[in-house]
């Protein structure tokens, strides 16, 4: 069901970036702590981080299946799931270790994800 | 009656400025994308009490003006006009106005200000489509 002329997608892509300022939000700040800077230690906020994935997730899902044919030609929406993958593979992973490697590439890698997700809108064909 | 916000609008509104801004295929989604990315780098200290992260919050609240301000250089009539881009700025204000409270309603203050920023954030999309 195409969901563009109502107030209905505006509000899923809201909550979809109130989502990012929870997920990604809490990361950086746990990978800038671990990276030395003058940033309290993040880690009780874990929670909002998880809650954030969960709504992303779910808003993400509810866009793609409101016009799979859009986003399936869209060349932005095949780099952002593929660095989505790998983003989340390490995150799930290499990340967990808590070294300063593992946080400047969490920091590099959902920052080229937040790029090519905003860069969606910019290819429709 | 003499409008000043308008008078800025059409003012800027006639800057080359705009006309570079708007003409470009580039400028508008790269700045666009700063103001995005700024939200996801920054967003996560609006849940951490103030005095630990003053500087950090500023460096946020400093990118999102500035990529904002150009943003709305590129079309200042139309964001005039737009009913979702005054409620963003009215909802700004008030976080503005409650960071003033007292230290001793801090959790109130973020608790409040949490919901405000939710709440700019849907303006803030609302504004891409009218």
């Amino acid at each position: 069901m195409p969901l563009e002329n109502s107030w209905i997608f505006p509000s899923i892509e809201s909550i979809h970036v109130i989502g990012l300022a929870a997920f990604v939000g809490t990361i950086v700040l746990e990978d800038l702590h671990t990276l030395g800077f003058r940033i309290p230690d993040a880690r009780h906020l874990k929670v909002w981080t998880h809650a954030g994935l969960a709504v992303m997730l779910l808003t993400g899902a509810v866009m793609f299946l409101s016009d799979t044919t859009r986003y399936l030609r869209n060349p932005a929406f095949h780099v952002k799931i593929a660095l989505l993958v790998l983003t989340l593979t390490t995150h799930f992973t290499l990340h967990r270790r808590g070294t300063r490697f593992a946080a400047g590439l969490s920091l590099a890698l959902w920052t080229c994800v937040i790029l090519a997700a905003r860069a969606i809108a910019d290819f429709d064909v | 009656m003499f409008n000043p916000l308008l008078t800025l609008a059409r003012w800027l509104q006639d800057t080359s400025l705009r006309l570079d801004l708007s003409q470009s295929t580039w400028a508008v989604p790269i700045i666009g994308a700063i103001h995005v990315l700024a939200i996801a780098w920054f967003g996560g200290a609006v849940l951490v009490q103030d005095t630990q992260l003053r500087r950090f919050r500023r460096t946020g609240i400093s990118i999102l003006a500035f990529t904002g301000a150009l943003l709305f250089w590129s079309q200042p009539l139309r964001l005039y006009y737009s009913q979702f881009f005054r409620a963003k700025m009215i909802l700004l204000v008030m976080i503005a106005v409650i960071t003033l409270l007292p230290a001793r309603h801090a959790r109130l203050a973020m608790a409040v200000s949490l919901a405000l920023w939710a709440g700019v954030i849907l303006a803030s999309r609302g504004i891409a489509y009218r």
